[in-house]
């Protein structure tokens, strides 16, 4: 084995190890959904005046469950772990930790900037979790929600929800469709 | 003067593991072995050539009532690593330029 061909096999088996970093998008796919789904619903209800006999916001406590679901069906399918695997599982639990307090802090005090604190936290480990895996998607949705965080501080409750729709689209929704089709097209492969 | 390549990663399947253990954290030896398009035999001998030298770690264990072999690489496989490609570089650019 000459010098070239020795570095030509450590670029391609990298290069071959990096591509295997894919995942289905699943989880990111089902949170987008639900986030739209809820601040549309919450707008829906504002916008009418014909409010439910439930908080729609619970439903997003049940997207745990098929979170979970798929976390563990990803991971009996993976045959390796990745270095930034244990960074992003921290992240995620510092972000689920977080907005759960939020969202206590939120029913207990019921703070009128509440919806702007939502979205700047949604911000956080999309766009650390894009820039850690040069998914521009995910920067690009991190960078929207912190802008429409921004703009939330200057209209009312009603259009932040409809802000906050746009989030879950940008941030989870239309990347987890672009990973899932790379999935997709990944196993045709 | 030319830097010596290493012997134990200057063999192309023991090198194209390192590289592929070097990107990762850890890996199943099914992913090396699709990785490297080898036959189970000679993987296995040639991670075995690998453990023996100190640059991987090899953890036998059961998952879902199947045997899984889990191979990481050590701090001393991959400083033999950087060695070997800078050995690599010195060759390729005997100027250093």
């Amino acid at each position: 084995m000459t010098e070239t061909e020795s570095l030509k096999l450590i670029n391609e088996m990298i290069g071959k190890a990096k591509r295997s970093y894919i995942t289905t998008g699943a989880a990111s796919i089902v949170w987008g959904i639900l986030i739209v789904l809820c601040s549309l619903l919450t707008w829906y209800q504002v916008y009418t005046k014909h409010f439910f006999d439930f908080d729609v916001w619970l439903l997003v406590f049940i997207a745990v469950i098929p979170q979970i679901y798929f976390s563990v069906k990803e991971k009996q399918k993976k045959k390796f772990v990745s270095h930034d695997e244990r960074t992003m599982t921290y992240l995620w639990t510092t972000f689920g930790i977080c907005i759960t307090m939020l969202s206590f802090y939120d029913s207990k005090f019921n703070p009128n900037s509440a919806t702007t604190l939502f979205m700047l936290m949604y911000g956080i480990p999309t766009f650390i979790t894009g820039g850690v895996f040069k998914f521009k998607p995910m920067i690009f949705g991190g960078l929207i929600c912190w802008v429409l965080s921004i703009a939330s501080m200057y209209t009312d409750f009603a259009v932040d929800m409809l802000f906050m729709a746009a989030c879950g689209l940008f941030a989870w929704l239309i990347p987890g469709i672009i990973l899932w089709r790379r999935y997709k097209k990944q196993q045709a492969c | 003067m030319f830097k010596e390549l290493d012997p134990i990663l200057h063999s192309q399947l023991r090198l194209a593991v390192i590289s592929l253990l070097i990107s990762v954290k850890e890996a199943e030896f099914t992913f090396l072995k699709e990785k490297t398009n080898s036959t189970a035999g000679n993987l296995s001998v040639q991670i075995n050539k690998l453990k023996d030298a100190g640059y991987i770690d090899v953890t036998k264990q059961f998952s879902n009532n199947y045997p899984q072999t889990i191979c990481r690489i050590t701090s001393k496989g991959v400083d033999a690593f950087e060695e070997y490609v800078k050995a690599l570089q010195s060759y390729m650019n005997p100027n250093g330029k």
